[in-house]
């Protein structure tokens, strides 16, 4: 492995101007992706800046929804209640990240700013409408996730600036969400295919909601969607490695916001996503195969978001 | 017959170490002015190489040396089929063959030292399947030859399978592939080669086969003009070899040469990614095979014919269907066979030894072909497994004396155990279950002049036992088996016996450790010395205590006497009384056992092994049909093994050989474009981990083998020989197709799930 130094900042203020004076420099945090990338020589910095030591991008804030810092590890993200309640999507991507070794020590800054097709968090992130915060010599900034995303490994920010927190808003109770990774193992794999959704219905709809769970529960959930006209006030569906970037599946979106969820809004949400759908053939999956399995994914994690939905209105 | 030490769940005596993290694997391994080798693999599947020039690498600071193929003598081959120079000075026939190497003071210096040499190479077309390389404009990879055919006639014919044909009321034909997959050890090979000021070599080795190595290395040291010195091999701690060992590779004469060179100890560790793809794996095979029965269900014929992807060089690997011809001939009873395998030259990695040696991918083709049989007969694929079980006693067309033999035994525990009437054909087209069994080798395999292996004992003035055996522990469990044989023997706790298994200096000849045969030949060879020493330890006690020698008994390190146990004398004592007198003496002993099996026959017929060792296992699966993942829900794994040694280490073969087989079913192969790997990595190489890993439920059946140590049998191998067709038939009993080609990968059962249901595969 190449040589370098490392530093390591006790602010944001000093891990900037380190990057600043410094030739060749790159931020580090887990270093679960930047130290394989440097041993298997597809970049060399002279200098990594690790951010591990910054206590302000360990922040967890639980007002008006939930803020976590970059540098928080997935293992550590995984004890917060909230996320587990609130924001199942993350949750589940938490729980399926590489393995409980790398969850110790990689970030979920890292995961994003790598910007893998398949990275765990971003679906999750798109479909709970995450903003980035940013960090640079102009001060702090806030970036949609969705526009953070650029293409494979490349993000909407300076490379001098450092992404400092994730801001997830509060949803209405009658939420769910839901995240499905597609492998080959149950552990150390990247994603096929994967299927980020959110449902969030209408308040309306509460005690529609409740009756549900009451009469049937949620196991015979898609059998059961034509006898409860449900209203989707607001759908998100995000896939992953079926194209350049994580993304929002915004066509698959449409079929179902402001529309009832029944077989048939379900099915055009799933073909729409397979159509958005660009999936290549590599030797981790064939296009064919991938495109099959987001209509399989989406629908699949469409059904667990409003199954959960329904639970938490119980 | 009631046991003190065997049948006792001992830990592996070395266990212990390896978690904590002592032991010591030739990576950790440092000597004073030792040097690090690292080689320069080619850039292409096939070229010819019209110029090296190294003369940047040589002047790189902290390069000690450089070589290429002018530094071996002209025509220098190793391998089974001597077809390979350890560095290619003319042409390179894969992209794992070796072109230069570097020693320098560091391991990165070396490193970079190979990146600074520069080779022109004229590049050919390749041939990266078998079948094109068969064909007449195919290009020749080895041109002294002529052909990619390797002249290795693996041919046997018993009985007339035309007369099987007529005699048949149903056939069934199929074709079979398996893919490459690789050891996966997790120690890479590696080894460190070191002169003394006389010559003679040491070699640092995870070797499997130390007494056959140093053969090979007394050979290249003739030709390198050192004669008659001496080889010394030891063996580290080996971080798992699984027939990746047994054979000696180009690193190590490479090791050897920059050794020589330089007068200094110099070390050559694989890299993870050099381990993927410069180690040999599993052969890739196409097999047509067809079977008949009778009305009732008797199996009439087998008839199979096979190509195996050799890749670029001959390792014994390419003897892998001396071994397929054991399941073909004789797993159940099949009266008439014909079986006929070619191996052929191509552009790609060349293939070696891994557990099973070919075993399993036969027995995917016939225990998969078997319950299509079952099938087209109306027969339960049970019923028709116990129809045609093999039976003690019997001698199979092949020749193989059957002695003990669970078959039967086997595949009632697993029906029971699945509730195979209940849940076979029910699954309600998501669940299924199947089975597959197989037959090995279980007490050794004549495939070399000798199938022996040396033990010298010795007992100190403490009572304690040190045993040189010739047999190399891999991490099967060779040192605590073999102390618990000699502790039931001479009457001593398991903690008194030490085992030394890793130095050619001290430790006698062994054939090495394949076909499933350390307990049964080593443990055999272990048992005659003890036997030795207590017959001389018997008689010092019965003198000391006046007694008959027939008379003494030893329990727990105390002789006494049978008919008054009043009179009695700790072992210990006994030894000092015999060493400490006037000609006194110490007690020593040794046996050199080779069992009484046969080298197979120009018709390849012989009774391969002293016995036999049976196996049936069985699964049951959910298939996911919306996206063709296989779930497993249930493992069984039966097996016939003798006697149990050491349940403990008998289980976690068990158990590591099915992951290991399940990973070959669905998930595990290497992936190889035009020459080159794709997956050369733990992340795209789909081995198991843990979390994948599911319940494996062990049955162990003692059929007590006559021959064996306290009646044990091998079971290295066989825990993965049944794995991929067990699933595969649970797969068609849960869905309805039939996946032939390994692994059965997701893709593979959805396309086939549609082309079932008629919607078209959109691949």
């Amino acid at each position: 492995m190449k040589k370098f130094d490392y530093h390591i900042p006790k602010s944001l203020e000093e891990a900037l101007s380190l990057f600043k004076s410094l030739e060749n420099a790159k931020y580090i945090a887990g270093g679960t992706d930047v130290l394989v990338n440097i041993k298997r020589k597809k970049e060399s910095p002279s200098h990594l800046i690790s951010l591990r030591n910054i206590d302000s991008l360990k922040v967890v804030e639980k007002k008006d929804g939930l803020k976590i810092g970059s540098c928080l590890i997935h293992q550590e993200l995984l004890k917060i209640e909230e996320i587990r309640t609130y924001y199942s999507a993350l949750y589940d991507a938490l729980t399926k990240l590489g393995s409980k070794q790398i969850r110790n020590v990689a970030t979920i800054g890292g995961n994003i700013c790598n910007a893998a097709p398949s990275a765990d968090t971003a679906c999750p992130l798109l479909v709970l409408d995450a903003q980035v915060v940013i960090f640079g010599e102009k001060g702090t900034r806030m970036v949609p996730i969705d526009d953070f995303f650029e293409g494979p490994g490349t993000v909407a920010k300076e490379e001098s600036e450092i992404v400092t927190s994730f801001e997830l808003p509060s949803f209405p109770k009658y939420t769910g969400s839901a995240y499905i990774k597609h492998t080959r193992r149950e552990a150390m794999d990247l994603a096929m295919v994967s299927a980020a959704s959110r449902i969030t219905f209408a308040a309306e709809d509460q005690s529609l909601l409740r009756d549900f769970l009451s009469s049937k529960g949620v196991e015979e959930l898609d059998k059961e969607l034509k006898n409860y006209p449900l209203f989707v006030k607001e759908a998100r569906i995000a896939l992953g490695v079926v194209a350049p970037r994580p993304f929002r599946a915004k066509k698959a979106e449409s079929c179902l916001e402001g529309k009832f969820l029944n077989e048939e809004t379900l099915r055009e949400a799933c073909e729409k996503a397979a159509e958005e759908a660009q999936p290549r053939d590599t030797i981790r999956g064939e296009a064919w195969y991938r495109r099959e399995m987001v209509k399989v994914l989406t629908k699949r994690t469409i059904l667990l978001s409003v199954k959960r939905a329904i639970e938490m209105c119980s | 017959m009631t046991f003190n030490a065997v049948g006792q769940k001992i830990p592996k005596k070395d266990a212990p170490l390896k978690v904590t993290g002592q032991a010591l694997y030739i990576d950790d391994l440092e000597l004073p002015g030792m040097l690090y080798g690292k080689i320069l693999f080619s850039k292409y599947p096939h070229a010819r190489i019209l110029n090296i020039d190294t003369s940047k690498a040589e002047r790189l600071p902290g390069v000690k040396a450089v070589v290429t193929a002018k530094d071996f003598p002209p025509n220098f081959r190793i391998g089974f089929m001597k077809d390979n120079p350890p560095l290619k000075g003319n042409k390179v026939l894969s992209t794992r063959d070796e072109i230069a190497a570097v020693c320098a003071i560091s391991p990165e210096i070396a490193e970079e030292a190979c990146e600074l040499i520069d080779v022109d190479y004229e590049v050919l077309p390749g041939v990266f399947d078998p079948i094109t390389a068969m064909r007449e404009d195919a290009p020749i990879l080895h041109e002294e030859l002529g052909s990619n055919v390797l002249k290795l006639p693996w041919k046997l014919v018993c009985g007339d399978v035309e007369k099987g044909k007529s005699e048949s009321k149903y056939i069934v034909e199929d074709t079979f592939t398996t893919q490459w997959v690789t050891h996966c050890c997790m120690a890479t090979s590696g080894c460190i080669a070191h002169f003394d000021i006389n010559n003679n070599l040491t070699l640092y080795s995870n070797t499997q086969i130390p007494s056959l190595a140093q053969n090979d290395f007394l050979e290249a040291l003739n030709a390198l003009g050192l004669k008659n010195r001496r080889v010394r091999i030891i063996q580290v701690t080996i971080g798992g070899a699984f027939g990746s060992k047994l054979d000696t590779y180009p690193y190590e004469y490479i090791a050897i040469l920059l050794a020589l060179k330089t007068r200094k100890p110099v070390k050559i560790v694989f890299s993870r990614d050099e381990e993927f793809f410069a180690t040999s794996p599993r052969q890739c095979t196409i097999t047509k095979i067809s079977q008949g029965c009778t009305k009732e269900g008797k199996l009439t014929f087998r008839e199979v014919e096979m190509i195996l992807d050799n890749g670029a060089y001959t390792s014994w690997g390419a003897t892998t269907p001396s071994v397929m011809m054991m399941p073909i001939s004789s797993l159940y009873r099949v009266p008439n066979v014909k079986y006929e395998a070619k191996c052929v030259y191509t552009n790609n990695t060349y293939c070696q030894a891994m557990r099973g040696y070919g075993n399993p991918q036969a027995t995917f083709a016939i225990e998969s072909s078997l319950d299509h049989l079952a099938e087209v007969s109306g027969i339960d694929p049970y019923d028709l497994r116990m129809i045609n079980a093999n039976q003690p006693g019997e001698i199979t067309p092949q020749g193989f004396k059957i002695t003990t033999c669970g078959l039967k035994e086997c595949l009632e525990e697993v029906a029971k155990r699945l509730n195979w009437r209940e849940k076979r054909g029910k699954g309600g087209g998501k669940r299924g279950v199947g089975m597959a069994s197989l037959i090995h080798v279980g007490g050794g395999a004549r495939v070399y002049k000798s199938d022996g292996c040396g033990t010298i004992i010795k007992m100190d003035d403490f009572g304690k036992v040190d045993v040189f055996t010739g047999a190399t522990d891999i991490g099967q469990g060779a040192d605590t088996v073999i102390a618990q044989i000699v502790a039931e023997e001479l009457g001593i706790p398991v903690e008194d016996v030490n085992v030394i298994h890793n130095d050619t200096d001290v430790c006698p000849w062994d054939v090495g450790v394949h076909a499933s045969r350390t307990t049964f030949v080593a443990g055999n060879s272990a048992l005659y010395a003890a036997r030795k020493i207590k017959a001389r330890l018997t008689e010092i006690v019965s003198k000391i205590l006046e007694i008959p020698q027939e008379d003494v008994e030893i329990r727990n390190g105390i002789a006494f006497s049978k008919s008054d146990p009043q009179k009695s004398i700790p072992v210990a004592r006994a030894i000092r009384r015999a060493h400490f007198t006037t000609g006194g003496s110490m007690l020593m002993a040794e046996h050199f056992y080779d069992p009484n099996n046969e080298n197979l026959g120009k018709d390849f017929k012989g009774n391969l092994s002293t016995a036999y060792t049976y196996g049936t296992h069985g699964v049951e699966v959910e298939v996911d049909t919306e996206t063709g993942k296989v779930k497993i829900l249930k493992y069984v794994a039966a097996h016939d093994i003798g006697r149990a040694i050491n349940p403990l280490l008998l289980e976690g073969q068990i158990e590591g050989g099915a992951l290991m087989g399940i990973g070959f079913a669905l998930s595990e192969r290497l992936i190889y474009q035009n020459g080159y790997l794709k997956n050369g990595n733990f992340l795209d190489y789909k081995i198991l981990t843990v979390r994948d890993a599911v319940p494996v439920e062990t049955v162990i059946i003692e059929t007590d083998e006559k021959e064996g140590p306290y009646g044990a049998k091998g079971i290295g191998e066989p825990g993965l020989v049944p794995s991929a067709p067990a699933i595969a038939n649970a797969i068609y009993d849960a869905i309805g197709v039939r996946i032939k080609d390994l692994p059965i990968t997701p893709e593979k059962i959805l396309k086939a799930l549609k082309e079932k249901a008629g919607t078209g595969n959109k691949a």
